[in-house]
């Protein structure tokens, strides 16, 4: 069994690839970033693993994901490097695909977007470069998985035999040659990388490298010294600026070379579709309008146009049909009552209670993937980088809060693409903010009692009230502690893309399998726990409801929300149960209210709460907590415990005071 | 003259990015914005926004501020 990695410039094709070689899932998108963790997977019909990586331009890592890649080349163990390099790119492509030659481990070349390439009149003799580069390129089409047999066979075939495919392809660096030299006899034995490309990388200010040299070698001052000095010696002469300049200079004029031998380019110079389309979408004054259409679109479809009426009908099918099959087939089989409250009061009310929201949080989720698959999130980007300058970040921060929309959790993780360490940070701590589809049961249920005439309006203003409180906590946050980094914004805008239907469908389901999934363990056990606290209290078995632990628990945590409206201690019971997961408020109310479907927990409700509170209390359930799971990522994230509970706390403080200020001032008028 | 200068639509050719940021000029550079290379300025966002150009048949955007760094004649 062996190792390959899967290694490249970013969004060229790579996770499409491993897709199809391994018959995977993984995440794919049309924008640079969308990988930001290793993920293994197995070879189909072979033992042997592949590796798929984040994109990088170079070996030196500049972002978090970055450092994943650099990371792994320097310390797993893998046989061959397969580099997906984009046939379109193919110059800028190539620099990174040196660096990986002098790595000095067999590679395979893929050729990946050779439909792009030709359709802007590129055309690539790959047998040439092939013979030049010393390694075996096989064109593909990672999107069709067109040549991809061919790649598994080269891949896996001649790992046994003494390494063909290592490459012989060498940049020649000049006068920097004798230094390289020189200092390869410097490095200890003990590492087992080449030497030669430890040198160059050393030379090109490789942060891990040099730090990774450092550990291996009790002194480094000379390496310091010649490097120094030949970077001197490099501007003096009027070489160039630096040494990564030079080194680049170096390996670009290679590529160049190459290039003339390999590739005939017969110009076209015609307006492709995405030039027309960006002439619409990112125009001076249509660009901010036309972005914010889209998501009032998104917002609609999603609420109301289609995904209410789908969740309604399955609401029907839930307290209908099911709820008489269930108690038939209890009675059948003879279950005692206890099973049966069980069941139907506290399994079905709660767990079906939040699967009647799978249409529209299906219908969110499709358009998020398209959104990612089509190009346009990059745009997106673009147009608010202006807005998120004046709040102290950048455009970047604003994919992982879109992504956010959906779930938080891999919103948090998309901000390792993020460069600034700070802006990062804030994102990771803003995104808990943005809405995601896990509270939309929530504000579905209480606006359905409370204002039905007005539900998309309520219901997007909960949105927005999410996104402004973002915006000012991070002006509040960048002056507290971010005033002194700057602020970097660098983005490529990858061609536009017709997402594949297979692809779209894949994604949104990945991401809907979640909530799924979701309500079969979390949603579940919760419903259980929940009804069991419900139907046990401190004097025994199958109590009055208000008797029970649950209204116990619930009761000593209520005058805590009285002064927000919502001072019972259903509420705050279910604001207990709600951070294990949003959506267990709604199988929580499910239960404690006893409805036997949506429409008669709606009509409870409103005697429980008025429209003021009610809508102070979804104000309070959208800021109050990240979920458990959140909680979890950012921990994981920023690797620390002091701003897990910042954001914990945080949450909690402003969720209050909105709440208050909503529910006091909103009391004045009402 | 720098970027900024240019007309929208217009190309020109990078002359100098030595003193952009390190870590833009870093991103630049891997991305094909190297000095000699053809540039052409798409359109620009308001109010000071990012300015979008095209290097290599590929699009980058970046901020107005490091634009106005990056000479080209
Ligand atoms: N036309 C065309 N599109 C492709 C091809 N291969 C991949 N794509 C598209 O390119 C985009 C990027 O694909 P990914 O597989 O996510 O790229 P990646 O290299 O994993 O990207 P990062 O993880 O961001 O580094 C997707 O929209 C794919 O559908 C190809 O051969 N031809
Ligand atoms: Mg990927």
């Amino acid at each position: 069994m062996s190792q390959f990695a899967l290694l490249g410039n970013p969004n060229t094709g790579k996770t499409s690839l491993f897709n199809h070689l391994t018959g995977s899932y993984a995440y794919v998108g049309n924008w640079s970033g969308v990988t930001i963790e290793k993920k293994v997977g197995k070879l189909r019909h072979q033992t042997d693993l592949l590796v798929d990586l984040p994109g990088i331009y170079s070996l030196n890592p500049l972002s978090k994901d970055e450092e994943v890649v650099t990371e792994f080349l320097l310390t797993d163990e893998f046989e061959k490097i397969l580099n997906i390099v984009d046939a379109s790119q193919l110059k800028r492509n190539l620099q990174l695909t040196i660096q990986l030659i002098e790595f000095g481990k067999p590679l395979i070349v893929g050729l990946n977007m050779v439909d792009v390439a030709q359709s802007r009149g590129i055309q690539i003799n790959e047998k040439k470069l092939s013979d030049i580069l010393g390694v075996r390129v096989v064109p593909i089409i990672a999107r069709t998985g067109k040549g991809c047999d061919l790649l598994t066979k080269e891949l896996t075939s001649d790992t046994r035999k003494k390494s063909p495919g290592t490459p012989t392809f060498k940049v020649d660096y000049g006068f920097l040659e004798e230094i390289i030299e020189q200092m390869s006899e410097l490095f200890p034995d003990d590492v087992n990388l080449n030497k030669r490309w430890m040198a160059v990388q050393y030379l090109e200010g490789n942060k891990r490298v040099i730090s990774y040299v450092s550990q291996h070698m009790p002194n480094t001052a000379l390496l310091e010294q010649i490097k120094q000095e030949v970077e001197e010696e490099l501007v003096k002469r009027g070489y160039a600026h630096s040494l990564r300049q030079f080194i680049y200079h170096m390996r670009d004029k290679n590529i160049t070379h190459l290039l003339e031998q390999t590739t005939i380019v017969t110009s076209s110079t015609k307006t492709t579709t995405t030039d027309m389309i960006d002439r619409v979408v990112t125009n001076k004054f249509l660009g901010l309008p036309i972005f914010l259409f889209f998501m009032y679109v998104v917002f609609m479809l999603t609420f109301d146009w289609l995904g209410t009426p789908l969740s309604d009908v399955l609401d029907g099918f839930m307290s209908g049909p099911l709820t008489t099959w269930t108690e038939n087939g209890l009675h059948v089989i003879g279950a005692s009552k206890f099973i049966k409250d069980l069941v139907l009061n506290g399994i079905i009310a709660g767990v079906g209670g939040v699967l009647v929201f799978v249409p529209q949080i299906f219908i969110m989720f499709f358009l998020i993937s398209f959104l990612e698959d089509s190009g346009y999130m990059a745009r997106v980007a673009m147009v608010m980088d202006r807005i998120m300058e004046s709040i102290g970040l950048n455009g970047k921060a604003f994919i992982p809060m879109i992504i956010g929309f959906g779930c938080n959790v891999p919103g948090i993780m998309a901000a390792r693409t993020i460069e600034q360490p700070k802006e990062r940070l804030l994102t990771i701590l803003l995104t808990p903010l943005m809405s995601c589809s896990a509270r939309l049961p929530v504000y579905a249920l209480f606006v359905g009692a409370f204002f039905v005439n007005h539900r998309a309006l309520v219901v997007l203003s909960l949105y927005v009230l999410g996104i402004v409180v973002a915006m000012v906590m991070a002006r509040i946050f960048s002056f507290l502690f971010l005033k002194k980094e700057k602020s970097v914004f660098v983005i490529e805008l990858p061609p536009y893309r017709v997402p594949q239907a297979l692809t779209l469908w894949r994604s949104t389901w990945e991401k809907g399998k979640g909530f799924i999934r979701k309500a079969g363990t979390f949603i579940f056990a919760g419903s259980v726990l929940i009804w069991l606290l419900t139907y046990a209290g401190p004097h025994g078995w199958n109590v009055e409801m208000d008797d029970s632990f649950l209204a116990f628990i619930g009761g000593v945590l209520a005058p805590i929300f009285e002064p927000l409206g919502f001072g019972t201690w259903q509420a705050a019971a279910s604001l207990l149960t709600g951070f294990l997961a949003k959506e267990v408020v709604v199988s929580t109310m499910n239960i404690i209210y006893h409805a036997p479907d949506t429409a008669s927990l709606t009509g409870v409700l409103s005697t429980q709460y008025s429209a003021l509170s009610a809508l102070s209390f979804m104000s309070f359930i959208l800021l109050y907590i990240p979920c458990l799971a959140t909680v979890a990522t950012i921990r994981k994230e920023t690797a620390s415990k002091k701003w897990t509970y910042v954001s914990v706390i945080y949450s909690l403080v402003i969720a209050y005071i909105i709440s208050l200020v909503i529910y006091q001032i909103g009391g004045l008028f009402f | 003259m720098n970027l900024t200068d240019l007309q929208q639509g217009k190309t020109a050719v990078v002359s100098d990015v030595t003193k952009l940021n390190d870590i833009v000029k870093q991103r630049l550079i891997d991305m094909g914005l190297v000095e000699g290379q053809e540039i052409c300025l798409k359109c620009a966002m308001p109010f000071g926004g990012p300015v979008m150009v095209e290097v290599c048949g590929q699009c980058l955007s970046l901020r107005r501020k490091e634009a106005s760094r990056i000479g080209v004649s």
